[in-house]
């Protein structure tokens, strides 16, 4: 709490700094009102910025602000595949991790909105990167927020509201199909139905569905359309030579598709006040100071966990959506039911604080005594709250007086994020009602209660975490031409950073020491050195350092006489890179290497019925080797820019190599020198695995005025390959089971050859020997190593996961420009990688809900054309599980972002306050080309994805 | 301004860098830190005793004829029906017993170098105690492994596992071949002798003169040093009592039919160790009466003085308050979720109280009225159909007129699949329901006397004949009838269905594997019995069998239904060596059949 406070106080003494600086400044600078020149060809790369013409390649960027001229977006990474090449939706190249720095500072991504952002550099490439040390070794994400301007007050508001429409919900079978079916699949075991034609008849009849329920979760009963968010943005820029401010107050709440009981109540909603001042203090000291506040607060209703010996399970309406079947209870049964002449259930169920609208009572059995809807009406509700504040500040040396070109710059950032969760949670009574029947009406004649009615007066606080960040970073940068023709600069830094969390013991850590030496001759022949001394307090005394080079030539043949005087190219820039980086990312632990046991994590017996000892166990193995983890690297860039401009394209090729990823090889030690319980290993930590990974990106953009139309059009796209290239197979018997050189995102699984058609082609294939009793309607597998039994063993290669990416990405945008009108279109597109029709709408088996998959099943009737496996009420063991049966292909295209923007004319403007007035609206997420689009729209377990449709209004004052 | 940046490099200092340039201190600790701290080094032994074979509920009884159960996601369910292989294993004991051995080993490496106490004295009883723990448990350790391992080969060798008696660190050898089982079961006996030369018979506190022979020589005339060693609290732990019944266990197995061609243990052996053990109660007469009850001997359990065990059993728990057991197994009317389902196969093992088989002629069995008079620990073992269950004695029934998901096969996950519900090892006065929620105490059964009895009887049987005694004073004859008469079978015409068989060894051994089925079912033995008399494939392949019961105007229709198959292969009597260490070293054999 006490962080909340200081970042208060902080906060608040900052925001209102704009307001004196305003006092004391207009006054002075009246007329200078001339927009800065945007200076769109400098690029943020590390601790520095370099003019976009001089970039050596690895490096991309994307003007946010821009952007949002056209494209009005919510999330700051949000489909940016779409304009450049390399990033693959959440990753650089295919790697597995990517650090973001939001000023400099190691932050949140989803803590900034695209609004408060300048632009986003993307630093793929070893060279870009290898001064930020350890952390950074993976790519960086660099968000550069929007700062003041040397202008009078400018104040931006921006009002965007829209809707939420769900794309498709899953589609599962009502009570009667369910039950027939259900009855089928017992059957099949060979038990007998158990479900009467009867029962059947009266829960598909629908004249009581209150004895006979079914129960759709998808019905407007529960959900409505769509729901709402609404946001509102106020900025305020301006500033004059000596002083310039930035503040940006936003606000914005959405809403939930559940529309009963207390969940009609959900909400997100999140308030931000984001500002920065820069002031020249005297001729050669700039400083700057930047602060930011968020709060969220999501507010739910309290779900019943349906496993409480399960930590990980997560429940919510969408699980329950998914695993309740429809004929097993009616949530609410209307009062009138109950007999008249029941006096002891009425007095039983007006005791219930919980009687909904006046005239239902909530209805269970004894087995589901609990369930999400009665949940949403009694179970109370929570909210669920974070506050981050981030404070950072620099100040910048011209050192020119020492020695012209060479500047001191200095940063340091505090962040705080706090949250917790506070709950009122309720308990409730259901009550099960016994069905009778008198002349022909149905009533219920006696109530049992399950449960209590218990409310809670005061709420539960719950998952308190806290978060701080402290970050230091100096740097000397030194940049100077000599003779006109040399063109030389260096920069110096030490940085470093940690972040502290609660519940986790170590801090993460970063420090490094880094130089970086460039020269260049004419702009025409580059040359770039850098090199890093990282540190990391992973490994032992002696392993603790190291050092990661990176040279990168590059060669404007765009200048070359040969070219020079080109009518096709304007540019042509070369670059090739090679680099080492050290890091010590996904090393989760300190003292990984050292041999160690412990006992005081040991685990409890006891004897004499209360004396107890704790084991002491082998925590690992010793290995005093264990050291960094090296991206071998190996890139080459190609920009150019072809007829006046009309084409830029910026292509790399690279092809990189992660050596010494540490694992435990448990081939090499016997498996006893490893337990689960107590959690104990004997076995080392080991610098072992290599990936490799090898590909292309490429962003083309063409530009060219037609007549009245301002056309853009961007192409950008990624083509990767990984390949393990070293791993511990010993566990594997077989060639086709090794991983080594394999995809690193392999889906492993059995090769499916149809259904088992009947007794004799069972008895003919190799024994399936994954439990039950394999039946005609099962699924027959190919025997891979001949030895006629299907096992594990004969698992292959199935398809790429696409876990770090898909093998390819591919972005297109349009922009088309007509007087004061913009029409903007977003395409992405994701191909090469596979999925596995895993979850429970598509494993169908013991008591699982039925969707409408299962009506494919195989049957004696239908086995020709039979898409889906016979139903079972066990365990489908030798069914449901990783096979290319269930294999579907995630290649998609997106139409992901669709806008219409007009600007209102200025000559209409003139006599009215605004400076600067639009108004657009868009879709989000329209559309998805894909021969599997059914699977990949659809969301099991989860709430729906949606079409987002939005009406924005921009204004400048 | 020069200042401000002090402020800042400062605030930076103070607020700490851990982690950043050194690791932040962590208690990593290496194994010499035992040496000084008795406490650490006992940790390392307390392994062998975290990792102890032994459960709490029925595992593998469900991948046998007696019983089933309704989770269709359990690992000896789809063993059973075929998934059993050298790469999936659910009775695999291969890297726990072996991981225990190493912390066993390391224990007994470092044992003497330990300062358990500083009196010199003390230190020896000390360490004569922990040493003959660890000798103990590994020799227990080992006979699982030979248990669940020990098995022959494709060119007929009876194979054990590795013995392993030094630490094992990660520039060992570990390509090395598998012991004889003969080899396994000479070191499991080394191991005992020195445990039972070390081990007090049990823990407990002793008078000055009292203090044993060994100790006075020593100096030790003070029984509060004694019993600061062995003294009363010491009760759980292993024991020289316990080690001695370890050894029956060994004996039984390597004398059994299964391994016998391979080892040099006779019958004879295995009953005389058994009776070494019995004879510490004398025999017969030291059978405790109500041991056939002993989990729902609630006054006893809940009167026990710590670490005491009732007469009936040699080494059990701690004693746990809870109510998993009942939650599990109890029929979902009483809120739990009716996992174990007994088959019909077991409840026919049970015979009438007349003492005869209910195949047997002079059985008077009617199947109309199939539980009446029967044998009483059908009903104190298996909730048939209309019994009662639960804190308030509802009725549960399981026949298919039953209005709730008691009743068979009406709810997947919770109704059982047999007719029948578990009624072994539960406690009645527990109370799953939620509302509720009562505990009550239960312990494991680990060792009993009843299974030390049922191996001699077995052994005798083999070794001397039904009758024979072979010097012990007691026969197989009187140890069954006396089993039996206390359960209540016989017990009103003299049992003359024992009489009947005592005139053949044949006869007897069934009767004997079939108390033995009955006693200690439920209890994790059958999987292995079975196994190791060597009884017929199709016997281990026997179809789970339930009761389907219907109400016909008044009276009840009893229909056999078949519930599950079971899928064992020829090869299927000994369990397989892991399928990945095979691949890891070649030297290791595989039993034959496995690959």
């Amino acid at each position: 709490m006490k962080h909340i406070q200081i970042g208060f106080i902080l906060f608040a003494s900052f925001v209102l700094l704009p307001f004196f600086i305003k006092a004391q400044t207009t006054a002075e600078n009246e007329t200078d009102t001339i927009d800065k020149v945007k200076q769109d060809t400098l690029v943020q790369v590390a601790f520095r910025e370099v003019a976009k013409s001089n970039l050596l390649g690895g490096v991309s960027v994307v003007d946010v602000e821009d952007l949002m001229n056209k494209n009005y977006h919510t999330y700051s990474l949000e489909n940016m595949e779409g304009y450049i090449g390399g990033w693959n939706g959440n990753l650089l190249w295919g790697m597995d991790d990517r650090l973001v720095l939001i000023d400099g500072v190691p932050r949140d991504a989803d803590n900034v909105l695209p609004s408060e952002i300048e632009d986003i550099t993307f630093l793929k490439g070893a060279s870009a990167v290898v001064l930020y040390g350890s952390r950074a070794a993976k790519g960086v994400i660099y968000i550069t927020t929007k700062r003041g301007k040397a202008q009078p007050l400018q104040v931006n508001v921006r009002v965007n509201t829209g809707f939420h429409v769900s794309k498709s919900y899953p589609k599962y079978l009502n009570s009667a199909e369910y039950m027939t079916l259900y009855n089928e699949a017992l059957v099949n075991d060979g038990r007998d139905p158990l479900y009467s034609q009867e029962d059947i008849y009266n829960h598909a009849s629908g004249s009581n569905p209150y004895r006979y329920p079914n129960v759709d979760f998808y019905s407007s009963d529960y959900l409505q359309k769509a729901y709402n968010r609404t946001d509102i943005l106020t900025e305020l820029v301006g500033g004059n030579e000596r002083a310039q401010y930035y503040t940006n107050i936003g606000y914005y709440r959405q809403g939930d598709f559940l529309n009963f009981g207390e969940a009609a109540n959900n909400y997100d909603e999140r308030l931000n006040v984001r500002g920065n001042v820069d002031v020249k203090l005297n001729d050669f000291i700039d400083a700057y100071i930047n602060a930011n506040a968020t709060f969220y607060t999501s507010r739910g209703i309290n779900y019943t966990d349906s496993d409480p010996d399960d930590d990980e399970n997560v429940d919510n309406y969408w699980t329950y959506a998914a695993s309740m079947r429809p004929n097993r209870i009616a949530p609410l049964v209307p009062l009138s039911y109950i007999d008249g002449n029941a006096l002891s259930a009425l007095s039983l169920v007006n005791n219930s604080s919980n009687i909904i609208d006046g005239k239902y009572f909530l209805a269970g059995t004894q087995v589901d005594n609990k369930n999400v809807f009665a949940d949403s009406y009694a179970g109370g509700y929570n909210k669920w709250k974070n506050r981050q504040f981030q404070f950072d500040t620099g100040i910048d040396f011209d050192l020119q007086n020492f020695l012209q070109g060479l500047s001191f710059h200095t940063q340091f950032a505090v962040d705080y994020a706090t949250s917790f969760t506070s709950a009122y949670e309720n308990e409730y009574a259901v009550y099960i009602p016994r069905w009778y029947n008198y002349n022909g009406d149905d009533v219920i004649g006696e109530l049992e209660k399950e449960g209590n009615d218990e409310k809670s007066g005061n709420p539960d606080f719950s998952d308190e975490n806290y978060r701080q960040t402290i970050a230091f970073s100096g740097w000397f940068d030194y940049s100077t031409t000599v003779n006109n023709n040399h063109n030389i600069s260096a920069v110096l830094v030490a940085t470093g950073y940690q972040q502290a969390e609660s519940g986790v013991y170590h801090n993460t850590a970063n420090a490094n020491l880094g130089l970086q030496l460039s020269y260049n001759f004419k702009n025409k022949y580059y040359t770039d050195l850098a090199g890093a001394i990282v540190h990391s307090a992973k490994f032992a005394e002696g392993n603790r350092n190291a050092f990661s080079p990176s040279v990168t030539l590059g060669w404007r043949m765009g200048q070359e006489n040969f070219l020079s005087n080109s009518s096709v190219i304007d540019d042509l820039i070369l670059s090739v890179s090679g680099s080492v980086l050290h890091t010590d990312m996904s090393i989760d632990g300190h003292y990984e290497y050292a041999g160690s046991f412990n006992q005081s994590d040991g685990a409890w017996w006891g004897w004499y019925d209360g004396a107890a000892e704790r084991s002491t166990n082998a925590i690992q193995g010793e290995n005093e080797d264990l050291t960094f983890i090296k991206r071998k690297e190996l890139s080459a860039n190609l920009r150019t820019s072809l007829w006046k401009n009309t084409i830029n394209a910026d292509a790399s090729f690279f092809m990189n190599s992660m050596e010494g990823m540490v694992t435990q090889p448990m081939g090499l030690y016997p498996n006893y020198f490893f337990t689960y319980y107590p959690e104990a290993s004997f076995v080392p930590n080991v610098n072992y695995n290599n990936d490799q990974r090898m590909g292309i990106d490429f962003s083309v953009n063409y530009n060219k005025d037609l007549g009245d139309v301002d056309l853009t059009l961007g192409v950008s796209g990624t083509y990767y390959t990984t390949e393990a290239t070293r791993r511990d197979d010993t566990n594997y018997e077989y060639d086709y089971q090794k991983r080594q050189g394999k995809a690193v995102d392999g889906i492993w699984g059995l090769e499916s050859a149809g259904f088992f058609q009947n007794q004799s082609d069972i008895d003919n294939s190799p024994t399936q020997t994954f439990g039950g009793t394999v039946k005609p309607g099962d699924i027959k597998y190919v025997d891979q190593n001949n030895d006629n039994v299907i096992d594990s063993r004969d698992e292959v290669f199935l398809g790429k996961g696409g876990w770090y990416g898909n093998p390819f990405t591919l972005g297109v945008n349009v922009t088309a420009k007509w007087d004061n009108l913009t029409f903007f279109v977003l395409g992405t597109g994701y191909f090469g990688a596979y999925a596995m029709k895993d979850d429970n709408y598509h494993w169908v088996y013991g008591d699982r809900k039925y969707s409408e998959v299962v009506r494919g099943r195989w049957t004696e009737e239908t086995k020709g054309s039979a898409t889906y496996p016979r139903l079972t009420t066990q365990s489908g063991s030798n069914n449901f599980r990783n096979s290319d049966f269930w294999l579907y292909s995630t290649d998609r295209f997106n139409i992901a972002k669709v806008q219409i923007t007009y600007d209102i004319p200025k000559s209409l403007l003139q006599n009215i306050f605004f400076k600067e007035l639009s108004a657009y609206v868009s879709g989000s997420n329209l559309l998805t080309i894909s021969p599997e689009r059914e699977t990949l729209e659809m969301e099991v377990t989860n709430a729906p994805q949606t079409r987002f449709y939005n009406l924005g209004v921009k204004a400048v004052f | 301004m020069k200042n401000i940046i002090k402020i800042l490099v400062l605030l930076f200092l103070v607020t700490g860098c851990q982690d950043v340039f050194t690791p932040e201190i962590e208690n990593i600790r290496g194994l010499d830190a035992m040496h000084q701290e008795p406490t650490y080094a006992q940790g390392i032994l307390a392994n062998a005793y975290i990792l102890l074979p032994y459960s709490n509920s029925p595992n593998s009884d469900l991948a046998t004829d007696d019983a089933v159960t309704n989770d269709f996601e359990n690992d000896y369910l789809s063993m059973a029906t075929g998934s059993w292989s050298s790469d999936n294993n659910p009775t695999s004991q291969w890297q726990g017993r072996r991981n225990a051995i190493q912390y066993l080993n390391i224990f007994l490496a470092n044992a003497d170098d330990v300062v358990w106490a500083k009196d010199e004295v003390i230190r020896t009883m000390f360490n004569d105690r922990l040493k003959g723990e660890a000798y103990g448990l590994r020799a227990l350790q080992m006979y699982h492994l030979l248990l669940s391992h020990g098995g022959w080969t494709e060119d007929g060798r009876l194979l054990g596992v590795p013995i392993v008696t030094e630490p094992e660190d990660k520039d060992s050898e570990f390509n090395v071949p598998r012991n004889t089982f003969q080899e396994c079961v000479e070191q499991i006996m080394a191991d005992i002798d020195k445990a039972l030369e070390l081990l007090p018979l049990d823990y407990g506190d002793v008078s000055d003169s009292e203090v044993p022979q060994k100790y006075q020589e020593l100096g030790v005339t003070n029984a509060s040093d004694y019993n600061r060693v062995n003294g009363n609290h010491m009760r759980g732990r292993i024991s020289g009592r316990i080690v001695e019944a370890v050894r029956s266990q060994v004996a039984l197995l390597a004398a059994s039919p299964s391994y016998t061609d391979g080892t040099e243990m006779t019958w004879e052996d295995a009953a005389n160790y058994a009776a070494i053990v019995l004879d510490r109660i004398n025999g017969v007469s030291g059978m405790d009466d109500d041991g056939w009850t002993w989990f729902a001997n609630t006054g006893e359990i809940d009167g026990l003085g710590s670490g005491v065990t009732p007469a009936e059993i040699i080494w059990r728990s701690d004693i746990s308050q809870s109510n998993d057991l009942e939650t599990d197994n109890f029929p979902p009317s009483q809120y739990g979720n009716g996992r174990v389902n007994p088959t019909q196969n077991l409840v026919d093992a049970f015979p009438m109280a007349n003492g005869y088989p209910i195949n047997h002629p002079s059985s008077n069995f009617d199947a109309s009225s199939p539980y009446d008079n029967r044998d009483p620990r059908l009903t104190n073992y298996i909730v048939i159909n209309e019994s009662t269950q639960g804190p308030n004695d509802a009725v549960v029934v399981t026949g298919t007129y039953g209005d709730n998901e008691d009743a068979i096969n009406r709810e997947s996950g919770l109704s059982t699949r047999t007719g029948y519900y578990l009624r072994k090892l539960l406690r009645s006065d527990c109370n799953p329901n939620p509302e509720y929620d009562t505990e009550q105490k239960h312990y494991t059964a680990r060792i009993r006397y009843t299974e030390i009895f049922l191996a001699y009887a077995e052994a005798a049987n083999e070794a001397w004949g039904p009758t024979g005694t072979g010097g012990n004073g007691y026969s197989a004859y009187d140890v069954i009838g006396a089993l039996r008469q206390r359960a209540g079978v016989g017990n009103g015409n003299g049992d003359p269905y024992l009489d009947e068989v005592a005139g053949s060894k044949d006869q007897m051994r069934e009767l004997i594997r079939n108390e033995r089925r009955l006693e200690l079912c439920f209890e994790n033995h059958r999987f292995w019995d079975l196994r190791r008399w060597n009884v017929e494939l199709n016997k281990l392949n026997e179809t789970a069998l339930g009761m389907q019961i219907a109400e016909t105007g008044g009276g009840k229709e009893y229909e056999t239904i078949d519930v599950e198959p079971r899928m064992y292969k020829d090869y299927m009597y000994h369990g397989p060596i892991p399928y990945q260490e095979i691949l890891k070293w070649d030297n290791l054999e595989q039993n034959a059949g496995w690959n």
